[in-house]
């Protein structure tokens, strides 16, 4: 095979990609631009209720990044200092589930936990107290962002702390440090370089969160732009307002990620909770570090678990095998196969080609290199659902657009996927074009032959991965799916959504079990399958 | 006399056994293979290794340490790398040695920079361990060793990133402080000719156990089919 002939094969997969990125997003702003006109600017700029929702938006966000972030330090701190404890497996577990676990269902066992009738009042009751309606608004949310963003916080903090040397530790212990001057001297000064970063990728999730808020928020007083776009198109009919705060939602985001840019070097989301055992700290031994460890190891174990088990509890209830043999809800589980399996492979397609343009120039054209790797943080400058606005307004001219939901829910899934693609398979990827370009072009190992002997072996393990956690994340995705959502066409977080509304408790405790189980089958099935046996996350 | 009293250890598969003893006051070259536990005897004496049969002793002079914590153990180590705190300054660095917390009196300021004179890095107390050469950051570890006032310093190959002229100027300056000090020093190196310029005993390790021990004039004339082979010399 000449080498004129392998160029422009991968060219034609990169333009795939690019167009696959870049149309839904030119198509999105010429809808934009065709109603700015329309907007009453004077009126939005002047509406208290725009400048609530924007203030709101911020301050939850501030909220849940602040929050989240010192509890993983306490957390990653525990864990970095206990390395063989009862539960930690149970822990590592669920803090790994978290990751998988769809929005919706992570509300439901909020709920079931913190309602006005949930298991917290039932137990301040029986002690003599009233009940009190406290998980509606505020509280809830950040309830609900802490179970999200703490597991992945502590992952980052954890690896920090994992990657202080032996020698230093070694060192410590010989100097004699008690708990708070290895604190001072050594943890602080290795986890602050990562916090600015950290926060910034925290603060971006909670900024655009749209599930969490919708279902949680109840009401005026605590909505956020991204809920308020949706409630702009779905109940106001007012599409140019919808422009107006998605336009502001894209120049927020943007400075946010702008912001996080600026603050360092990209973060490893995946990092491994396992640490290594050459760990010699002298403060293991005090009582009172032993106890708040455990205090704080417990707390945050029960903080993602008591969710998932108040949702299966509430799943075996007698309504199952009415909601079983209900056929809505096995035509909501086969969309929700369908549209996570099409997701994950259409964002696999992008992510390759992006890489491969990306492989081919970083060399001679740096630029158009790094022009290729911000092209797949797209998603993160026009959130979910400003993008399906674009997208709505610019087709529904054309085509039924509830017609084609799915296929709008599926490409808007794997453009939200794509980050976390590249973040997974980038370094693996480039990392054989560095280390075996030459090798191969000098034994002439080249297109099948070294995708299947160079290039599978060593990426078979990131694809798994990468699809896996897309594919469970989109099986969940309640988010554009809700705008598109018709009842002719349901997914399973948008029916568990609507049973979650109406009160219809017993059928939605067994809906979410059918949900979680889908997507933790979904992700545990291409993890290993493709991946062959591992036991990273 | 540092004494070892049927010391044993495991780590993974593998076992330590050491019975040794070694004076005090000298300069003692521990050498070996890779992985035959030269490290793994120093790790033993600062204590961040214990042993496991409830039979040894470690002792230095009458007084046994080996049920002590590392902070307790009358001794100071110095690694191949990363013996400082990268965000902190020389002069702090230093200061850690007398005290963790930092708070020094003002007689304890002058100890260090008595000490960073010694060391030969005076009037360098502002910097950062990255504006340093490495030659001057295994100084500066040093430096801490003297202010730590401890009979014992354990070098696990110090020099072996430096090069060979700076590796000269530690070894002169190691050999001339523990004169002045009055250190006993155990020094695992790898090279032959550290142990010849700098040590008066060789304490050889083979397989997790003490090979063998003598002179360091004597030791590359040795017969011994394991010493051979770790000089690279044919029987």
């Amino acid at each position: 095979m000449s080498k004129v002939q392998s160029s422009r094969r991968w060219f034609w997969l990169s333009s795939i990609s690019f167009s696959l990125v870049l149309l839904p997003l030119l198509l999105a702003i010429g809808a934009f631009s065709s109603y700015l006109d329309q907007a009453q600017w004077s009126s939005y700029v002047t509406d208290t209720y725009t400048w609530r929702v924007v203030w709101f938006s911020w301050w939850q966000a501030s909220l849940s990044t602040i929050i989240s972030l010192s509890a993983s330090v306490l957390v990653a701190r525990a864990l970095a200092r206990r390395q063989y404890f009862m539960g930690r497996w149970l822990l590592l577990r669920c803090f790994s589930v978290a990751l998988v676990v769809p929005s919706i269902i992570a509300v439901f066992g909020i709920i079931l936990l913190h309602g006005k009738y949930g298991y917290f009042n039932q137990l301040w009751q029986w002690l003599g107290g009233q009940p009190h309606s406290y998980v509606y608004g505020l509280t809830g949310i950040l309830l609900a962002h802490v179970f999200f963003n703490l597991p992945l916080a502590t992952r980052i903090v954890l690896q920090r702390l994992d990657a202080i040397n032996g020698e230093t530790w070694r060192l410590s212990s010989q100097l004699g440090m008690t708990s708070m001057d290895l604190w001072c001297h050594i943890e602080w000064p290795h986890i602050k370089g990562v916090l600015p970063q950290l926060a910034a990728l925290v603060f971006a999730l909670c900024f655009t969160s749209f599930a969490i808020v919708m279902t949680l928020g109840g009401g005026p007083k605590a909505t956020t732009i991204e809920v308020a776009i949706f409630q702009a198109i779905r109940f106001d009919f007012d599409i140019a307002k919808a422009v107006y705060l998605s336009l502001l939602q894209v120049v927020f985001c943007g400075s946010i990620l702008w912001v996080g840019l600026r603050l360092g070097r990209p973060i490893d989301m995946f990092a491994s909770l396992e640490t290594s055992v050459r760990n010699m700290r002298p403060d293991l031994k005090p009582i009172f570090g032993i106890v708040s460890d455990a205090v704080v190891l417990l707390l945050a174990t029960l903080l993602v678990l008591l969710p998932l088990l108040a949702v299966v509890v509430a799943g075996l209830n007698t309504a199952w095998a009415e909601v079983l043999l209900d056929v809505r809800l096995w035509s909501a589980f086969s969309n929700s196969l369908w549209v996570a399996l099409a997701s994950a492979s259409l964002s696999l397609l992008m992510a390759a080609g992006l890489l491969l343009a990306q492989r081919h120039w970083r060399e001679r054209y740096t630029s158009a290199a790094l022009a290729v790797e911000w092209m797949g943080s797209v998603i993160l400058v026009v959130p979910p659902l400003v993008l399906a606005t674009g997208l709505f307004i610019g087709l529904s001219p054309h085509v039924n657009v509830f017609a084609i939901n799915l296929y709008i829910v599926v490409l808007v899934n794997a453009l939200m996927g794509l980050p976390y693609m590249l973040r997974v398979l980038s370094v693996a990827y480039l990392q054989i074009g560095r280390d075996y370009d030459r090798l191969c072009s000098s034994l002439g190992v080249q297109g099948w032959h070294r995708l299947r002997y160079v290039e599978w072996p060593i990426l078979r393990k990131p694809i798994g991965l990468a699809l896996a956690l897309v594919a469970a994340m989109s099986a969940g995705d309640l988010g554009v799916v809700a705008l598109f959502g018709s009842p002719d066409i349901q997914t399973l977080p948008l029916l568990m959504y609507q049973r979650l509304g109406s009160y219809q408790s017993d059928a939605a405790g067994v809906t979410a079990v059918v949900l979680l189980g889908l997507c933790l089958a979904i992700f545990v099935v291409l993890e290993r399958l493709l991946g062959g046996p591992s036991d990273k996350l | 006399m540092i004494n070892f009293k049927q010391v044993s250890c495991c780590l993974g598969e593998q076992q330590f056994y050491y019975d040794l003893q070694v004076p005090l006051g000298q300069v003692v070259a521990i050498m070996g293979a890779s992985g035959s536990g030269k490290s793994t005897l120093l790790n033993l004496l600062a204590g961040f290794i214990q042993p496991q049969t409830s039979s040894a002793q470690i002792f230095l002079g009458d007084l046994r340490i080996d049920q002590f914590e590392p902070a307790q153990r009358p001794v100071t180590s110095l690694f191949q790398e990363h013996n400082l705190f990268a965000h902190m300054s020389v002069f702090n660095n230093l200061a850690l040695g007398i005290r963790p917390s930092l708070k020094l009196t003002i007689e304890e300021k002058s100890q260090v920079e008595n000490a960073l004179d010694q060391v030969g890095l005076k009037g360098l107390g502002s910097r950062l361990p990255k504006q340093l050469s490495g030659g001057q950051r295994q100084r500066v570890a040093l430096g801490r060793a003297l202010v730590r006032r401890k009979p014992l310093l354990l070098l696990d190959e110090p020099f072996s990133a430096l090069d060979p002229a700076l590796r000269q100027e530690m070894a002169t300056l190691v050999k001339r402080l523990s004169r002045q000090q009055k250190l006993t020093v155990l020094l695992v190196t790898h090279e032959p000719k550290d142990a010849l310029e700098l040590a008066e005993t060789v304490v050889f390790i083979a397989d997790g156990r003490v090979h063998w021990q003598g002179s360091s004039n004597d030791f590359l004339q040795q017969k011994d089919h394991h010493i051979q082979a770790y000089l690279g010399q044919s029987c």
